[in-house]
């Protein structure tokens, strides 16, 4: 049967339910890829975050029926799946070892467009990349959400707030303070080498 | 606007319209506060930087593999269901089968054992009867006037005994009785003396009136 790239997510998830595997196969589709980032920003690492995307399907396979579509759109369940999976591997995982995991294929594509830059230059800007994300990931986990999700997803407040499902001013809030944790970092990840260098 | 208002406002900035009033006086604060137009400089710096960061993700996704291993479980999940189903509906229909043959049993049991016996009886009898109901000519089982009468197993025909009147056994009722067989000489019936201590099993069809009216040896009976 053909699907529409306009068939609602709850029609296609009944599809699914009933066995029918394109039905499934689109819903993965239209929704792996935010899930992927999300998960893959808020853990920094791959393999975790193929994990959660793959638990998150997987529970979409199994128990369908735990989706209701009167309590809100399917996007906004998968995020909560993913936002509670994320949260158990956060918990297994010692907070030293997220920042140890930097994955080439993570910072891999940092190269783009730096063709027309000196190797200094691009070292410096890889530098300053590598301690924005380990600044990203030492964050408290909701305010690493709301930076997650408005800073790097750059999704409004009243988006990330549907799938946060909290309200929008808890968002503002909570974006505020991690951009303010942030910059606290930064200060200190810039100062530390120097502070190294000067007690030399 | 004061250090306060702006640190609350700076967030969205970036986001308003130049002729939005909070963006003015924002702008009006940055050129008198060198503190907030450091902090200004600051969260642009870091906006470029996330903004840079995300790019770096911006267009990835899962690998082809998960989407792989995720539609093997699927086809492996709605087999196993399928399969479930199939397995559910079969154990009902041969639990509703063997419900049925064994309700149909049950009643054809009763019928057999109930009155049908009666009514097996009282054909044997009215087949039996002279002039009865004989239309394929056999030898009816009752005895004729100067015959010797004996009981038989053989047939499991009920024996009508001297004296009874076969019209009468519609409504009679079969009674199982133990017997030495000699006793059977007291209803009319020869006995081979030898054989006559012998205990024996007999049907006897009694009449509304409580007399035995036909008899036959139970066929476990030697």
């Amino acid at each position: 049967m053909h699907i529409g790239a306009q068939e609602r997510d709850d029609v296609l998830l009944r599809r699914s339910a009933k066995g029918d595997e394109e039905a499934f196969t689109e819903l993965y589709r239209r929704h792996q890829a935010p899930i992927y980032r999300f998960a893959l920003r808020m853990s920094g690492n791959i393999w975790a975050a193929e994990e959660i995307v793959q638990d998150v399907f997987m529970t979409l396979i199994r128990d369908p029926k735990k989706f209701d579509p009167g309590r809100g759109a399917l996007r906004s369940y998968l995020y909560g799946i993913t936002r509670n999976r994320v949260m158990k591997h956060l918990e297994r995982v010692p907070r030293e070892w997220m920042n140890q995991e930097i994955d080439e294929d993570y910072t891999g594509q940092a190269g783009q467009g730096f063709d027309v830059m000196t190797p200094a230059e691009w070292a410096e800007i890889r530098e300053r990349r590598e301690q924005v994300r380990t600044a990203v990931l030492e964050l408290p986990v909701e305010f690493r959400e709301a930076v997650v999700l408005c800073g790097l997803e750059e999704l409004s407040y009243e988006e990330a707030a549907q799938l946060l499902d909290c309200p929008v001013g808890t968002i503002r809030s909570r974006l505020h303070r991690g951009r303010a944790l942030l910059l606290a970092k930064l200060e200190m990840l810039r100062d530390g080498p120097r502070r190294a260098s000067a007690s030399r | 606007m004061t250090c306060e208002e702006f640190e609350l406002a700076g967030l969205d900035l970036g986001t308003l319209r130049k002729d939005d009033p909070v963006q003015i006086a924002a702008r009006e604060h940055l050129r008198v506060c060198p503190h907030c137009a450091a902090l200004h400089e600051n969260w642009q710096r870091l906006q470029a930087d996330l903004h840079a960061l995300g790019g770096e993700t911006r267009e990835a996704g899962a690998p082809a593999r998960v989407e792989m291993r995720l539609r093997q479980e699927y086809r492996t999940q709605h087999k196993t269901v399928k399969a479930q189903r199939v397995a559910v509906f079969a154990g009902w229909s041969l639990a509703a089968a063997a419900v049925i043959v064994a309700a149909v049993s049950w009643v054809n049991w009763q019928r057999e054992n109930g009155h049908g016996i009666v009514q097996r009886a009282a054909v044997d009898m009215q087949k039996a009867a002279p002039g009865g109901n004989n239309a394929n000519g056999t030898k009816p089982a009752g005895p004729e006037l100067g015959e010797t009468l004996v009981a038989s197993n053989d047939t499991g025909e009920f024996t009508l005994l001297p004296g009874s009147l076969p019209g009468t056994l519609e409504d009679a009722t079969v009674v199982r009785v133990q017997m030495q067989r000699g006793a059977l000489d007291a209803l009319g019936l020869t006995v081979n003396e030898e054989r006559a201590s012998d205990l024996i099993q007999v049907d006897l069809l009694v009449g509304d009136d409580g007399q035995p009216q036909a008899l036959r040896l139970a066929q476990n009976t030697n």
